[in-house]
């Protein structure tokens, strides 16, 4: 049992805990105030201000993204990237992480398209929306002979998404939907009175950007399509089946029939998961750019390899069919040819004077041939020349252990 | 009751109290030791013994009854037996006639079923007949592209790789029934015959579905959190789905309601690691067998 002494005791030590408390208080929250403001003694303040400011920033909080005597990043940042961004803005960093992503938020660059303080637009964009867009998207032209009116008022959140979507190309919604939220269905019904069954799939024909041709229609058409829609659709179906495709495209029949096969997708017809069956950009009628219509179902592969320090220029520039077959393959990967062969078609030199390689030479870890890929990755790796482990030791130990 | 007899009753209690607390705790002990055991490498089936390479396997196939593993060595056009021991027996290249086989099974009627890329066809090899017989699938018009196979009851379970559907074949080859999957819009890449139907897998949509004999939905499981590029899946002996990642080249393990349980085996060359693998299955010693397309073997673990 306590004594009444002992009581009073406690509650003087407490009152004198409370006095020392607030006293602290009084004393350092003026001094953080001031820490803060004292920033701009040095840094000056305009170039700070603008029409939106960056809340740290307009709280005078400039300590919650730096530290004002040593960091480990530069601008004495306390953390790098998104990393630093995502230690307020916790939501994002979660959603951020669903469905398709885009490849600078994946990356963590935030500021590719953001500035971190202050800036004339929403979102604290570092430049008018369409010329973010167009920083990266170079291969974009400005205009098209027939320019859809959102391009070309630079709209580009119309249809898309910045961080990340769980539909393709980073869309709001599914595609037609998309269309639909400006487009009337009355309107479209109007403008194809000979289209089978529910108008849909807008995109199979239409360039969401523009085109040379009236109506944003895309600039190669399919030749059956040019001439009718019976040359496919002659049995009353809508999406024809894989083999309607194959009747003409008989040697593209020919690559299914091997080991590994694009005879996939969803839906009857296989073809369609990349080709536009009516119209396209270019002659093969993709669905979207190589790397575009590869990411529908690669997006593990993809995701995996782009942020590698070293990239096969290649892959790099999303040229995928340079080393892989698209329809149908006896190799693994898909791959044109075997992994030495497919390499020495351009690295010549390296195919007569390197580490042996061929058919004489075997990895004694499995027994198989030792080809260039035994050593190097191309799709992207962490060590120079794209190997698959360290070049100064762990690369050659895998086999020459005595080394 | 008498005082002698309530003491041997209580004697005899107390026995059975602890005989049943002994009896529980070497269960939970071996419970637990068995559950904590990890997969571990026990034998490889490789080329070595037949003085070639395996090249590109793409499927194993376990005779339970004669104990024995089959692997198709897919770039090699052969079917190369082993011993349930991993002992390499014979290599089998029916007289050089096979074109990039994929899959193979054995009927009761001893008929070897051969699934052949090259030409699109479900063979059949009578070895005893020494008859060699490729048969293009059809339904109605339309020519089946075999991928995967089983066998049960006498029907040929074949995987269609154009449609995702399995096609249920009689002795005469005729599609008598088919399997699709409603909730697969993407169709089916692997599937396995168990007691209580038949488990499948969706590669692009990333779900795993229990279907019943009759093709009806039992159950469906997201697998796309923890997958990357499923290619394959087996049922375990305890119920567990253990779903093959070929990119990530692991081994992705979930219980029969879909929550995850955990991940074994890396990327690799070396043994015990994956490159590239294809298949997955168990075998009836308990094994969990890995067809290891890259790597050009089938690996076996055990626990």
């Amino acid at each position: 049992m306590q004594s009444v002494s002992s009581w009073g005791g406690q509650k003087i030590m407490f009152n004198y805990y409370r006095i020392f408390f607030i006293s602290w208080l009084a004393i350092v929250l003026p001094i953080a105030a001031l820490a803060d403001t004292v920033c701009f003694d040095c840094h000056k303040k305009e170039a700070f201000s603008g029409k939106v400011v960056h809340q740290p920033l307009a709280n005078g909080q400039c300590s919650a993204c730096h530290n004002p005597h040593v960091a480990h990043f530069k601008g004495l940042l306390e953390q790098e990237g998104s990393a630093l961004c995502f230690s307020c803005h916790a939501k994002e960093q979660v959603a951020f992480k669903q469905g398709m992503v885009h490849q600078p938020v994946r990356s963590g660059q935030c500021l590719v398209c953001h500035v971190a303080h202050a800036s004339s637009r929403e979102g604290l964009l570092k430049d008018p929306l369409s010329a973010a867009c167009f920083g990266c998207h170079t291969k974009l032209p400005a205009k098209f002979q027939y320019t859809h009116t959102p391009y070309a008022q630079g709209q580009c959140y119309s249809c898309h998404l910045p961080h990340q979507s769980v539909f393709g190309q980073l869309l709001k919604d599914e595609p037609d939907k998309v269309c639909l939220s400006c487009h009337k269905s009355q309107d479209l019904q109007k403008g194809h009175l000979n289209y089978p069954g529910t108008l849909r799939d807008c995109l199979s024909c239409h360039n969401p950007h523009g085109s040379s041709r009236k109506g944003i229609v895309r600039d190669v058409l399919h030749a059956p399509f040019a001439q009718g829609c019976k040359e496919c659709h002659d049995k009353g179906e809508i999406q024809g089946s894989t083999q309607s495709c194959l009747r003409c495209h008989e040697a593209v029949a020919t690559g299914m029939f091997t080991r590994h096969s694009h005879l996939t997708g969803k839906g009857e017809n296989k073809c369609v998961s990349c080709h536009s069956p009516h119209a396209g950009n270019e002659k093969n009628l993709l669905k979207g750019s190589q790397l575009q219509v590869c990411r529908g179902c690669h997006t593990d592969t993809i995701a995996r390899y782009e942020n590698k320090l070293y990239r096969h220029p290649k892959a790099k520039e999303g040229s995928c069919t340079n080393c892989h077959e698209v329809h149908g393959s006896n190799r693994i990967a898909m791959l044109r040819a075997d992994g030495n062969a497919i390499c020495t078609r351009c690295h010549e030199t390296q195919g007569k004077f390197t580490h042996p390689v061929g058919e004489k030479v075997v990895d004694v870890r499995t027994g198989l041939m030792v080809t260039c890929i035994t050593c190097h990755l191309p799709m992207g790796s962490d060590f120079k020349y794209e190997l698959i482990y360290s070049g100064s030791k762990d690369l050659c130990i895998q086999c020459h252990k005595r080394y | 009751m008498s005082i002698s007899e309530g003491v041997s009753m209580k004697y005899v209690k107390n026995m059975l109290s602890q005989s049943a607390l002994l009896a529980v705790s070497i269960f939970m002990v071996a419970t637990t030791s068995m559950a904590a055991e990890p997969w571990a490498w026990k034998a490889t089936l490789d080329g070595t013994g037949s003085g070639r390479v395996i090249d590109m396997p793409t499927a194993l196939y376990i005779d339970a009854e004669r104990q024995r593993y089959y692997v198709v060595d897919s770039g090699g056009n052969r079917l190369v037996s082993f011993s349930k021991e991993g002992n390499f027996l014979l290599a089998f290249t029916a007289e050089e006639k096979l074109q990039i086989p994929y899959d193979m099974i054995r009927d009761n009627a001893d008929v070897i079923w051969v699934v052949e890329r090259g030409r699109n066809s479900l063979t059949s090899i009578n070895i005893k007949a020494k008859e060699i017989l490729p048969h293009i699938i059809k339904d109605g018009q339309k020519a089946l592209v075999p991928d995967r196979l089983d066998y049960k009851d006498g029907i040929i379970y074949v995987l269609d790789k154009q449609t995702g559907q399995i096609a249920l074949l009689g002795s005469d080859l005729t599609v008598k029934n088919w399997i699709s999957c409603a909730e697969c819009p993407s169709g089916i890449v692997d599937f396995k015959l168990t007691n209580d139907g038949i488990w499948a897998l969706d590669q692009l949509d990333k779900k795993v579905v229990q279907l019943g004999a009759d093709g009806k939905l039992i159950r469906q499981f997201d697998i796309g959190q923890k997958v990357e590029f499923p290619v394959s899946l087996a049922i375990g002996p305890a119920g567990y789905v253990y779903v093959l990642d070929r990119h990530a080249a692991d081994i992705d393990v979930f219980d029969a309601q879909g929550s995850f349980k955990y991940t074994f085996l890396t990327k690799g060359w070396q043994r015990g690691a994956l490159y590239y693998p294809i298949e997955i299955l168990f075998d009836p010693w308990g094994g969990l067998c890995v067809v290891e397309e890259g790597n050009g073997r089938v690996e076996v673990f055990g626990r």
